[in-house]
């Protein structure tokens, strides 16, 4: 692994607390407890009677509703991590430091997500009591699991870019979250609207692509279709991963400038005389 | 060690440093006092890499700040005016990670981690919490912090601002001893006093500009070559003022309401003739007495700067 100290000082802090045993260990039992509940309404307490498709839906509601839990947890933990160390005047120094602006984001995303990943991991030995009554199978389960590990990193990648960008731990928050909602709500109501409305009027053919690509960049839709639930074409992670990915990509580069902002000063039209101190 | 040639910084159209030359020789102390806005705090910026002079050079230990920013950040221990501490780490814990951003080896950096907080008179805080420690504790951390690298030079941006009485006793103590092991020391301060007691050389400096600059020594011997006399006494203004205009060791005299101020700047006999001059030309003297000399005045006299405050 590449040595990264903000990384293992991040790693440090987080874990060294009693929050992150607490957090850890509440959710499990609310995931566990959730899990045993599906099931045991599913057969009605005659577990002989489970059938694998049932026990597909269970798979689909408990991944499902782990995803939206970790969408909406992991800009909490990534969102400040920037503008907070601006705010606690700790930044500047890091800045004087040979840490590059890269390991210092690379540090804060991968920290951030830490904790988010080793929830959805812990989760993993309830997925294999769905496989216990049979329906989904572990490539399912290992792509849902794949999936769900980029979508934290994606969001907090999304969320230290901001908390870099906005200065402020206040707006970093409300730009992450703004982020998720459009993620999780916006883009689900957009797609599911758009192909709404190419039902009720046909004549506009492009209205179902759309809403289709809109759909595309919703991790609820794109795990659904992960599971086989939702019909449709495959490989619609990939546009998801692209698309996210290069979003990221993008708002990193702003938010190195942002940290160095220095970095910028060799392009043709850019005066140093407009840079600032952002620390 | 540190060299500026004409840096200048400009945020959009405000100029807020204009022309900078500085010399900070090898070992010394170099000390810039200056107001709050006068330009100290963004000068050191450019020197620490923070920002990109808009014109001009400034050189660190030979490095460049704008081509060879890293050489430069390597060369540095930087503590800037208002800083803060990390949550949920503890001293020894705080120092080893810096030095590990210098990519210090875990055994040196271990036995300069015990040598500074030692050093500091932390030792016994190694365990604790760094935001749990006072603010003077805090600031001997942070030059413990800037030290784990072993960088030749300091840039000590307000070192000791905030701090109570005794700890500016301690931190001035922590600097001599900096000063002692070789260090180049930049620092700055808006309180001439506290300068004097550690700075080899002092300048100052006011709307981006330095105004300018002496040696500590010079300035040191001045205060005692150079000195404030109270006189409360009766007498008309053209009175006192033919007396005090008429001897050539009396730099300059304030005649006020309740007594005479007078800078002077002759032997204790000169001033003892002064006296009876005086009392010669009728003037009831009722005291006559020595008064501290204010360092910053006299710094702005020597160096031909008027004090416009």
């Amino acid at each position: 692994m590449i040595h990264n100290p903000l990384l293992n000082k991040e790693f440090r802090q987080r874990m060294r607390t009693n929050r992150a045993p607490i957090v850890i260990t509440a959710y499990l039992l609310s995931m566990a407890a959730l899990t045993f509940f599906l099931l045991y309404e599913n057969v009605q307490g005659q577990f002989a009677l489970l059938l694998p498709a049932r026990s597909e839906q269970v798979f689909l509601v408990v991944s499902l509703l782990q995803m939206i839990v970790v969408t909406f947890l992991t800009p909490a933990f990534a969102a400040g991590s920037i503008s907070g160390e601006r705010e606690r005047r700790t930044l500047a120094v890091l800045l004087t430091t040979p840490l590059s602006p890269v390991e210092i984001l690379i540090g804060k995303i991968i920290s951030s997500s830490a904790l988010l990943a080793l929830l959805v991991v812990v989760t993993l030995p309830l997925y294999s009591l769905v496989f216990l009554f049979g329906g989904a199978v572990p490539q399912e389960a290992l792509a849902v699991f794949g999936f769900q590990l980029y979508t934290i990193l994606a969001i907090a990648a999304l969320s230290v870019a901001w908390s870099t960008l906005a200065l402020r731990s206040g707006w970093s928050t409300v730009l992450s979250y703004s982020t998720v909602t459009f993620m999780t709500l916006v883009s689900g109501i957009l797609g599911y609207g758009l192909q709404f409305a190419a039902g009720r009027f046909p004549v506009d053919a492009f209205l179902v692509q759309w809403g289709s690509d809109v759909l595309q960049l919703n991790p609820l839709w794109v795990e659904a279709r992960l599971e086989n639930a939702v019909q449709g074409t495959a490989h619609s992670w990939v546009i998801f991963i692209v698309f996210y990915t290069v979003l990221a990509a993008v708002l990193l580069t702003f938010g190195v400038w942002r940290l160095r902002p220095q970095v910028l000063s060799f392009m043709p039209g850019v005066s140093r005389s407009d840079e600032k101190n952002y620390q | 060690m540190i060299v500026t040639q004409n840096l200048s910084k400009k945020y959009a159209k405000q100029l807020v440093v204009n022309r900078l030359n500085l010399n900070v020789r090898q070992g010394t102390v170099f000390g810039i006092i200056g107001e709050n806005g006068a330009g100290k705090t963004t000068a050191l910026s450019m020197l620490v890499t923070l920002t990109t002079p808009t014109s001009g050079k400034a050189y660190v230990n030979g490095f460049e700040v704008s081509t060879d920013p890293v050489g430069v950040r390597r060369s540095i221990g930087y503590m800037p005016d208002s800083f803060g501490v990390f949550d949920d780490i503890r001293c020894e814990e705080y120092l080893l990670f810096y030095a590990d951003c210098y990519r210090v080896p875990r055994d040196i950096a271990r036995q300069r981690c015990n040598e500074y907080l030692d050093w500091v008179g932390l030792a016994a805080k190694r365990e604790a919490y760094v935001n749990t420690l006072s603010r003077g504790m805090q600031q001997r951390l942070e030059v413990a912090r800037c030290l784990m690298h072993d960088p030749p030079v300091l840039i000590l941006d307000e070192p000791a601002s905030g701090l109570d009485p005794r700890s500016r006793i301690e931190l001035r103590s922590v600097l001599q001893r900096l000063k002692e092991m070789g260090k180049t020391i930049l620092m700055t301060s808006h309180i001439l006093h506290e300068l004097v007691e550690v700075a080899d050389e002092l300048a100052i400096m006011r709307a981006g500009e330095m105004m300018a600059v002496s040696s500590v020594n010079v300035l040191k011997n001045h205060s005692t070559a150079y000195r404030t006399i109270r006189i409360v006494g009766t007498g008309s203004d053209d009175l006192w003022k033919s007396a005090l205009t008429e001897d050539k060791h009396v730099l300059n005299y304030h005649i006020g309401p309740e007594f005479v101020e007078v800078f002077y700047g002759g032997t204790v006999d000169q001033q003892a003739r002064l006296l009876e001059e005086m009392v010669q030309r009728g003037i009831s003297v009722h005291q006559f007495f020595e008064y501290e000399t204010d360092v910053e005045e006299l710094f702005l006299r020597l160096t031909g700067e008027v004090m416009t405050e």
